[in-house]
C-alpha cells in the first residue's frame, strides 16, 4: 500500500513538472515546502508517531523532501536557461569577428630567424662585423690579393677614403678569428653589397648568413653533415642536397651547395643556395700575422666556412619571383607573411 | 667559355649524350651552364650559286635571282636581301624543305613572279643570330651539296671556368680534364709538332726590355701568305663557339687559341719597322688597337714595339696599323708568355678585356707557347700557302715549372673526413698529370706546367675530392657547445622588439641602406660612395626615416589607408661612418586600417600612439620638447636620463602624405647594451585596493606632468598608483581650460584599508591640487 507521503511526493512532482511558468512553480513550492506546506507539516507530525514507526517515516520524509527540492531547482534552472536562450536567440553568430591589427615581420627577417634558430640548435653562436670594411678584411686576409682574378674591383663599392662596403659576410670570419683563438663556432647574419644593377634577381644590397667552425680535425664530411642537416631542417626532410666542387680563393677544397625539393619554387631543378669549403690555410696565416701569434696553426686546426644567400633562399621558399619586392615594402606584400 | 663537343671528341672519348658530359664536368667543379645544338640537320637545303640578279618588276625591295642548284637547270628565286653579288654561293631551300623555325618551302608566286625556293640567311637556318642578309658561303663550297655537309651538327657546351683553372680555357685543356675524370690515358696529339721536326730557336731578332712583365717572347716569320676568307670547316669551327670569322690568318690564330689555350698574334711583317722589342709603355703613349679605338697607355703597361712605336698592347690586343689585311703578304707570328698580374692590371685599367688577356691573366701553359706557334705556322702553310721560316726568333726564358707539392695521406683523410686508399689518391693525382716523386707517408708530387693553381697540400686534396666525388663523402654530425656572445644578446633583444611592435600592429620593413642623394632628410650629410652605379644608390643612410618615408609614399600611391611601420637596422653616421643600430617608427592614417561593424568610426594615429609604441620597447621612456628641424612638433626621446633619439610630427612640407605623419628614431644599441637585470618575483597583493577618482578643471597650460607631481609629491604612503583616464576641453568648460580625471589607487600591503583612512589621504591630495594648481575640483 502506498504511504500518504509517497502519494504527496507524486502529486508534488506532477505539479512542478507541469508548472507553466515561474509563478506557478513558486506556488507549488509554497504548497509543499512552504512553512505550512503539506510536506513541511509532516515534519511536525513526526513527534506523534510510534517509536517503531518514527525512523521509517523519518527516512521517507527526507527522501520525499529531497526529491521535491531537486525537482523545484531543476525546473527553475530550466525556466532560467530558457529565458537566457530566448534573449540571445536573435544574435547573428555569422557576423565577422572583431579585427585586430597584427603587424607582419619582413620575410627576410623571418628567414633569418628560422635559420638562426636552426643553427643555434646545432651549437652555433652569433657573430657580427661592420658593413663598412677595409680591403684587408674583405680581400687580402681572404687569400684574394690585388691581382687575383677573383678580386673584381668593378663589383665593389668604395668610399672616398679607400674603405669599401663588404662584398660578402666572410669578413666576419676574419674579425671573429682576430678576436678569439680557436675553437670557433659562429654564424654571422648580415648585409653585403655588390655593384650590380637592380633587376629581378640582382640587388646592390643583399643578405647572407656566414658560418665558420674551426676546431681540431674539422673535415669536408663535417661540413656536409652540418649543411645537409640545416637544409633539411629549413626546407623539409625530403630535401636533396648536393655538394659540387667549385672555386673560392678562401676555401680549399671549395664546394657549392645545391638543393632540390618539391617544396621549392623551381620544383625538381637543382638550385644553388650556398658556397662553402674548408678554410684555406692562407686565411689562417693571414689571421696569425694580424694576431701576431700562431693561434690558428694550419697544421693543428682546420675549419669549414659557408655563406648562405638569404634573399635567394627566401625567394625559393616563399615563391617570391622578384628580389626588388624585398626593398619595396609594399604592405600588400608584407602582410602576406603575417 | 663555349666548347664544341665535336672538337672535344678529336682529343678524347666522350659519353654519347651531351647531358652526361655536362653532368660529369659539373660534378667535378666545372659547371656546364647551357647546352645547345648547332648545325644544319634538315634536308633539301643545298649550296647554290647566284648566276644573275635583276629588280623585281612589281616590288622595289625585292630582286629576282637566277640560281644554279647543281642540277643543270637554273631556278628563278625571288629574294629580299641585298648583301650578295652575282657569283656568290648561298644556301638555297628547295620546295619541300622544312626550316628550323617551322617554315615549309613551296613553289609560290611573290608579287606575280614565280619563286622556286628560298635563299636563306643564317638565322633562318638556325646557324646564328644574323638576320641582316643571306648567308654567304665559302667560294670553295660545291654547288648542289647538301648544306648539312658544310654545317655538321654539333653540340655546344657553355662552361663556367673558375678563375683558378686557366688550363681549361681550350678544347685540348678541357679534353685533358675529361680524360682524367674518365680514366682515359691518351689525349689526342693534335698539338704535337708537325712532321719535319722542330724549327730552330735562335736568340736574335727580338729583345725584351720588360722581362718581369714579359718573361718570354717568340716571333716567326711566314712569307708569301695569301690572305683570303677561311675555308668552310675553319669558319664553322670558330663561329660555332662564338668567334667571328675575319680572314684565314686571324681565324687560324683564334683557332689555335681555342684549341690549345695559347693566344698568338700575326703582324703584317711589312708594316713593322725594324726588330721587335717588348718594353714598358711611355706614360701617355697613344695606341690605336685593332678594334679601332685609341688608348692612352700608362708606364707600367707592357707593349710589343718595333723600332719606332708600339705595335701591340702585350697580351691584350694588337695594333690597327700592323694588323693583317687583305693585301698582307708576309707575316710575323707572335707567341709569348706574359705575367698574369700585369695583363690583368692593364686590361682592367684600359677597360679592354680580350680573349687573349682573359687567358694570359689566368696563366697560360709555358710549355704550350712554342707548340702553339708551330701549330699556327703549319696551319698557315696549309691554308694560306705561306712559307714559315726555318727558325723562330726568341728572347727571354719561359717560367720554370711549378714547385713540387708534398701531401700526407693522413692529412688528406683528415681534411676530407673519410679514409681514402693511398692507391686511389695516387691514381687520381696521376690522372691529373701529377708525377709521384717519392713514396712515403708524405709523398712528393711533381706538378705539370699547366697546373700552377696546385701550390699546397690542400690543393691536391681538392683534386682528390673532385675525382673521388663529393657525393661519396658521408656527412657527419659534429657538434660543440658554444656560449652566447654579445651578438646573441643583441639579436634576442632585437627579436623581442620586433615581436612586440608587430603585436601592436606595426609592420616590419627593410629598406635599402643605399640612398639617392636628394633623400638625405634627417641628417645634414651622408657618406657617399666613390663609385656608385646608379643615382638611386649613392650614399649610405645616416637615418632610417628616409627609407620609411619612401615606404609611406609607395603605399599611399598603392591606396593604403594606414601605414604603421618600423625598421631596426644599421645606419652610418658621418663623417667616420660609425655604424649604429637604430629603430625607426613611422605612423600615418587611422588606428584601424579599415572601418569595421563594431567601430565604424576610427580616429587618426597621433603622437601618443607613437609614444605608446615606443613605451613597449624603451624602458622609462619620456618625451621632452625638442628642436629637430623638419618636424612641426619635435620631441627628444629619453630613456631615464639618457637621450636616445628624437621624434614627433613631420612638417607638412617634408611629405606629400595627406594628414599627420609621425616619426621617431632611436639609437637601439644604447638600449641593447644595457645589462639585462633578471626579473624578480614580487608577492601578489593579498589585500584589496581602494580606488577614488578626482575630476578637475585646470588652465590649459598646466601640463599633465605638473598635475601628476602635485598628486604624487609629497608621497602619500597609502597611494599605490595614478592613472589619467579622461581628458577634454572646450564646450561648457570654457576657453583656455581643460578637464582631466584621474583614478587613484590606495593599498596597504599588510591589511585591509578602512574607508576613513583613505578619505583622509585623498582629502590631502585634493587640497594640494586646489591650493598648488588652483584646480577646480568637480564632485
Amino acid at each position: 500500500m502506498t504511504h500518504p507521503l509517497e502519494q504527496l511526493r507524486d502529486d508534488a512532482l506532477r505539479e512542478i513538472d507541469s508548472a507553466p511558468d515561474e509563478q506557478a512553480l513558486e506556488a507549488a513550492r509554497v504548497k509543499y515546502l512552504g512553512k505550512s506546506g503539506s510536506i513541511s507539516r509532516w515534519g511536525e507530525q513526526m513527534k506523534t508517531l510510534d517509536k517503531d514507526e518514527k525512523p521509517i517515516v523519518g527516512k521517507l520524509l527526507n527522501e520525499v523532501r529531497n526529491a521535491v527540492t531537486a525537482a523545484l531547482e531543476s525546473r527553475a534552472a530550466s525556466f532560467h536557461s530558457q529565458k537566457e536562450s530566448e534573449a540571445l536567440a536573435r544574435i547573428d553568430v555569422s557576423l565577422p569577428g572583431v579585427p585586430h591589427e597584427i603587424g607582419a615581420l619582413h620575410p627576410l627577417t623571418q628567414m633569418w630567424q628560422r635559420s638562426i634558430e636552426i643553427f643555434r640548435r646545432m651549437g652555433f653562436a652569433l657573430a657580427d662585423g661592420p658593413d663598412i670594411e677595409d680591403e684587408w678584411h674583405c680581400f687580402d686576409a681572404l687569400n684574394t690579393p690585388p691581382e687575383h682574378p677573383a678580386r673584381n674591383e668593378q663589383d665593389t663599392f668604395y668610399l672616398p677614403d679607400g674603405r669599401l662596403l663588404r662584398t660578402h659576410t666572410s669578413t666576419v670570419q676574419i674579425r671573429t678569428m682576430q678576436a678569439a683563438p680557436p675553437p670557433i663556432r659562429v654564424i654571422a647574419p648580415g648585409a653585403a653589397y655588390r655593384r650590380d644593377e637592380l633587376d629581378a634577381t640582382h640587388s646592390p644590397q643583399f643578405h647572407q648568413i656566414e658560418g665558420l667552425y674551426v676546431d681540431e680535425n674539422v673535415s669536408v664530411a663535417d661540413l656536409k653533415g652540418a649543411l645537409e642537416f640545416f637544409m633539411r631542417e629549413l626546407i623539409g626532410a625530403g630535401t636533396e642536397v648536393q655538394f659540387r666542387p667549385h672555386y673560392f680563393p678562401f676555401t680549399e677544397p671549395s664546394l657549392e651547395i645545391y638543393v632540390k625539393s618539391k617544396a621549392l619554387r623551381g620544383g625538381e631543378r637543382w638550385i644553388e643556395v650556398a658556397g662553402s669549403g674548408i678554410v684555406h690555410p692562407a686565411v689562417f696565416e693571414a689571421v696569425n700575422k694580424a694576431r701576431d701569434d700562431n693561434a690558428y696553426d694550419p697544421e693543428k686546426w682546420t675549419g669549414y666556412a659557408f655563406g648562405l644567400g638569404m634573399d635567394r633562399l627566401a625567394m625559393i621558399l616563399f615563391d617570391i619571383p622578384d628580389i626588388r619586392l624585398f626593398a619595396q615594402n609594399d604592405l600588400r606584400f608584407l602582410r602576406q607573411f603575417a | 667559355m663555349k666548347f664544341s663537343v665535336n672538337w672535344l671528341r678529336e682529343f678524347v672519348e666522350l659519353p654519347k649524350n651531351p647531358e652526361e658530359i655536362a653532368e660529369l664536368l659539373t660534378r667535378a667543379g666545372v659547371e656546364t651552364e647551357n647546352i645547345e645544338t648547332r648545325g644544319a640537320i634538315f634536308e633539301r637545303v643545298i649550296v647554290s650559286q647566284i648566276t644573275a640578279s635583276s629588280r623585281h618588276p612589281n616590288a622595289d625591295r625585292l630582286t629576282v635571282c637566277e640560281a644554279d642548284d647543281g642540277s643543270g637547270t637554273k631556278r628563278q628565286i625571288v629574294c629580299g636581301a641585298t648583301n650578295y653579288k652575282v657569283g656568290d654561293k648561298v644556301p638555297l631551300a628547295l620546295p619541300g624543305a622544312k626550316l628550323p623555325n617551322g617554315t615549309e618551302i613551296r613553289k609560290s608566286k611573290l608579287r606575280g613572279i614565280e619563286s622556286e625556293g628560298m635563299l636563306c640567311s643564317p638565322i633562318e637556318l638556325g646557324l646564328g643570330e644574323d638576320a641582316s642578309g643571306l648567308l654567304i658561303l665559302s667560294p670553295d663550297a660545291k654547288v648542289g651539296t647538301p648544306i648539312s655537309d658544310l654545317f655538321p651538327s654539333d653540340t655546344i657546351l657553355d662552361v663556367e671556368i673558375t678563375p683558378n683553372r686557366g688550363d681549361l680555357l681550350s678544347h685540348f685543356g678541357l679534353a685533358r680534364e675529361i680524360a682524367a675524370l674518365t680514366n682515359q690515358k691518351n689525349v689526342g696529339q693534335a698539338h704535337r709538332l708537325p712532321a719535319g721536326g722542330a724549327p730552330a730557336l735562335q736568340k736574335k731578332g727580338v729583345t725584351i726590355s720588360a722581362p718581369r712583365e714579359c718573361p718570354f717572347f717568340s716571333a716567326r716569320r711566314i712569307d708569301n701568305v695569301t690572305v683570303a676568307p677561311s675555308p668552310q670547316w675553319l669558319r664553322a669551327k670558330i663561329e660555332n663557339v662564338g668567334i667571328r670569322s675575319i680572314n684565314n690568318i686571324v681565324d687560324i690564330s683564334n683557332f689555335v687559341m681555342l684549341e690549345l689555350g695559347q693566344p698568338t698574334h700575326a703582324f703584317d711583317a711589312d708594316e713593322l719597322k725594324g726588330a721587335i722589342n717588348v718594353r714598358l709603355a711611355r706614360d701617355g703613349e697613344k695606341f690605336l688597337t685593332l678594334d679601332g679605338k685609341t688608348y692612352s697607355l700608362k708606364k707600367e703597361m707592357c707593349v710589343v714595339a718595333d723600332q719606332e712605336c708600339a705595335v701591340g698592347i702585350g697580351g691584350v690586343m694588337g695594333g690597327e696599323e700592323t694588323g693583317v689585311t687583305d693585301s698582307t703578304k708576309n707575316i710575323l707570328l707572335e707567341a709569348a708568355y706574359f705575367l698574369p698580374a700585369s695583363i690583368r692590371r692593364t686590361a682592367r685599367e684600359l677597360n679592354l678585356p680580350s680573349d687573349a688577356s682573359y687567358r694570359f691573366e689566368r696563366g697560360v701553359d709555358p710549355e704550350m707557347v712554342l707548340r702553339a706557334s708551330a701549330r699556327a705556322s703549319e696551319l698557315i702553310r696549309e691554308i694560306a700557302g705561306g712559307t714559315p721560316a726555318k727558325e723562330i726568333n726568341i728572347a727571354g726564358k719561359l717560367p720554370a715549372n711549378p714547385p713540387d707539392v708534398s701531401l700526407s695521406y693522413e692529412k688528406c683523410d683528415r681534411v676530407i673526413g673519410v679514409t681514402i686508399k693511398s692507391k686511389t689518391v695516387d691514381e687520381v693525382l696521376s690522372g691529373f698529370g701529377l708525377r709521384k716523386m717519392s713514396a712515403a707517408r708524405t709523398a712528393k708530387w711533381k706538378i705539370p706546367s699547366y697546373r700552377r693553381d696546385l701550390q699546397r697540400d690542400v690543393d691536391l686534396v681538392e683534386e682528390v675530392v673532385r675525382a673521388y666525388g663529393a657525393d661519396k663523402i658521408a656527412g657527419t654530425n659534429r657538434s660543440r657547445f658554444t656560449p652566447a656572445s654579445i651578438a646573441d644578446h643583441a639579436h634576442d633583444l632585437e627579436s623581442t622588439w620586433c615581436q612586440r611592435l608587430a603585436a601592436l600592429g606595426l609592420d616590419e620593413v627593410r629598406t635599402s641602406k643605399l640612398l639617392a642623394r636628394e633623400r638625405f632628410a634627417f641628417s645634414e650629410s651622408a657618406i657617399e660612395l666613390r663609385n656608385p652605379l646608379s643615382e638611386d644608390h649613392v650614399a649610405l643612410r645616416p637615418s632610417i626615416l628616409v627609407g620609411l618615408l619612401e615606404v609611406l609614399d609607395r603605399n599611399i600611391r598603392a591606396s593604403a589607408e594606414r601605414v604603421a611601420i618600423f625598421e631596426i637596422g644599421r645606419t652610418f653616421i658621418p663623417p667616420s661612418g660609425k655604424e649604429e643600430r637604430h629603430l625607426g617608427i613611422l605612423l600615418w592614417g587611422n588606428v584601424a586600417s579599415a572601418p569595421n561593424w563594431r567601430s565604424p568610426q576610427s580616429r587618426s594615429l597621433d603622437l601618443f600612439d607613437l609614444k605608446g609604441a615606443l613605451e613597449c620597447v624603451v624602458p622609462s621612456l619620456s618625451f621632452r620638447p625638442g628642436k629637430f628641424p623638419g618636424l612641426a612638433l619635435p620631441v627628444d626621446v629619453f630613456s631615464g636620463d639618457q637621450m636616445i633619439g628624437f621624434g614627433g610630427q613631420l612638417s607638412a612640407a617634408k611629405s606629400d602624405a595627406p594628414g599627420t605623419v609621425l616619426v621617431a628614431e632611436v639609437h637601439a644599441d644604447l638600449l641593447l647594451m644595457r645589462d639585462e637585470l633578471a626579473t624578480k618575483f614580487c608577492e601578489i597583493e593579498k589585500f584589496p585596493a581602494v580606488t577614488r577618482d578626482i575630476a578637475m578643471i585646470v588652465p590649459e597650460e598646466i601640463p599633465h606632468e605638473n598635475i601628476l607631481r602635485a598628486i604624487e609629491e609629497p608621497r602619500e604612503p597609502l597611494l599605490e598608483g595614478v592613472e589619467l583616464f579622461d581628458l577634454f576641453s572646450g564646450g561648457e568648460i570654457g576657453a583656455a581650460r581643460k578637464s582631466l580625471a584621474y583614478r587613484l589607487t590606495y593599498r596597504e600591503r599588510s591589511r585591509t584599508l578602512t574607508n576613513e583612512e583613505v578619505t583622509v589621504a585623498h582629502a590631502k591630495i585634493r587640497e594640494r591640487l586646489r591650493r598648488d594648481l588652483g584646480a577646480e575640483l568637480r564632485e
